[in-house]
């Protein structure tokens, strides 16, 4: 990427380079230095701050991963859910029928531009209040992982599925398929073969989104490592800290899955992880729009 | 549902102006440091491309309730005094420049090495050439992926009430609660937002036919 932008270097040329990287080092070096001198001086590497997240006496460890465990319970069941939702969503996306494209556009969209934390408040308190006062902290999570992630994966179902072509579906028509034949037997396999490595995406983002089930008190991760926090205020940092190293651990392996996968399948198709549709590819909670673009962007690359 | 929008309709208004500021900061300063870190990525300093990396994945691959709490925690623990609003909007425009380093790097990229090589030929150098000729365009070619992290970042100002900052969530469930009635006041932080947010993503369409170039 870079090759684009600055050409084979001079004499000259390599000797500013040589500058700059020095510069670079130095500042960086400066920037880390500070804030490991500020958090020495303030008293945050004493071990004694840290040690009990790695001692099993204490329970910290096990308390922790317990944590983790109940996020990736929340995390898989919100998942197969919000599949089976995405997967109906975009079937009514698809329809041949206009009402129920209308019903299926406007909770795909308006659900969309609602913050999950929202849902997750309503699900918990509003649900209580209209009766439901069996709703735990667990349910109320996956109802709005569920409702709010199903909206997403429409989107990259139809994307899916429009990505096959109408060569597809013509084709298996002229064999004399209806339309359930052509999905279940042509169009599904392929799509979502091609499907899988945003799928993988969402999921990472949706481990991530289960980390607001703090907010209404369920089990998790983060609010394990908050009790924490509670429980030895001077060592709450330290806490946030080390639940944030064992988020960053799962979710980036999840989405170099994603990304691995995605890398296999253009070689593969010639087609990458599929994008969904024109302006409405808003992953959330800032998932994978990025490469999303950067895909679409380098689509015309690969066909000229 | 609306008596009680009425009846409260001044707390709401204060929340939803919390959250539009909190939305439009966070997202000017984000756009900033997207810029920075994909010049960084790009450029020809491989300590600066680590370094951006680096900052990329960190915020990508983290929960930003885990952000919230460590910055919000962080700076108590380092005796740096900042009020919620503030690291609201810092830990905002942290996660969020990170995404849109990774949209405008992916802007750079589309552009044609033509263009590149012309502002080389002219005599511009690096800061120049990506400055004047390569950022410029490169944004023109992201709108729809900007446009899209607005609307997730305004999304994402919901999670300052995790630090009590009097936005519109903090609002509605103060309303909710006082009024022993959650369901009028989230369907109408949820309507407040809907309607906001579709009008900001009317404005980015309006935007991006304007500005935006089509590779």
């Amino acid at each position: 990427m870079s090759a684009v932008l600055t050409e084979q270097l001079g004499p000259r040329g390599r000797r500013r380079v040589r500058a700059a990287n020095a510069v670079a080092i130095v500042f960086i070096l400066a920037l880390a230095a500070f804030v490991i001198y500020r958090l020495q001086a303030t008293g945050n590497f004493e071990g004694s701050l840290w040690e009990e997240f790695i001692d099993y006496e204490t329970q910290w460890p096990q308390y922790l991963l317990a944590g983790l465990g109940y996020t990736i319970r929340a995390a898989l069941t919100a998942m197969v859910l919000a599949t089976i939702v995405g997967f109906i969503a975009a079937l009514g996306r698809l329809a041949r029928s206009r009402p129920v494209r209308w019903i299926a556009r406007a909770y795909v969209e308006g659900f969309r531009s609602v913050p999950l934390l929202i849902f997750i408040l309503f699900a918990y308190l509003g649900l209580q209040q209209l009766g439901l006062a069996f709703i735990s902290p667990f349910s109320a999570l996956v109802i709005a992982l569920t409702t709010y992630n199903g909206a997403v994966l429409a989107e990259i179902f139809r994307a899916g599925v429009l990505s096959l072509g109408r060569g597809q579906s013509e084709a298996a028509s002229a064999i004399g398929l209806n339309y359930w034949q052509s999905m279940r037997l042509v169009i599904l396999p392929q799509a979502v073969r091609r499907m899988i490595p945003s799928i993988l995406a969402q999921l990472a983002t949706l481990t991530k989104d289960t980390s607001l089930g703090y907010i209404i008190g369920y089990e998790e991760l983060l609010r394990r490592a908050g009790r924490l926090g509670e429980q030895s205020p001077s060592n709450n940092l330290q806490a946030f800290f080390v639940a944030g190293v064992i988020y960053f651990i799962v979710i980036y392996l999840l989405s170099r899955l994603a990304s691995r996968l995605e890398v296999r399948q253009r070689r593969k198709y010639g087609a990458g992880r599929v994008e969904a549709g024109a302006g409405l590819e808003d992953i959330d909670a800032l998932g994978v729009e990025a490469d999303v673009s950067e895909q679409r962007l380098r689509e015309p690359a690969i066909s000229a | 549902m609306v008596g009680l929008l009425a009846e409260h309709a001044d707390v709401f208004w204060s929340g939803f102006k919390v959250t539009t500021r909190l939305a439009l900061y966070s997202f000017i300063i984000a756009l900033v440091i997207g810029v920075i870190i994909a010049s960084f990525r790009v450029s020809p300093i491989p300590p600066l491309q680590r370094f951006a990396a680096g900052y990329v994945a960190t915020f990508r691959n983290s929960p930003l309730l885990v952000l919230f709490f460590i910055f919000y925690f962080g700076f108590t623990k380092l005796g740096i005094q900042f009020n919620e609003f503030l690291t609201a909007v810092i830990v905002l425009s942290a996660y969020t420049g990170a995404y849109l380093g990774e949209a405008v790097r992916s802007g750079i990229n589309a552009i044609d090495v033509g263009q590149a090589e012309a502002a080389r030929a002219v005599g511009l150098g690096f800061v120049q050439l990506l400055s004047l000729i390569i950022i410029p365009q490169a944004l023109r070619t992201v709108v729809a992926p900007i446009s899209n992290l607005f609307i997730a970042n305004a999304k994402n100002t919901a999670i300052a009430v995790s630090i009590s900052v009097r936005e519109l969530t903090f609002v509605a469930r103060q309303v909710g609660s006082s009024e022993a009635d959650y369901v009028s006041a989230f369907l109408g932080a949820a309507l407040l937002y809907m309607v906001s947010l579709l009008f900001a993503g009317a404005i980015f369409g309006w935007i991006e036919k304007r500005v935006a170039i089509r590779r």
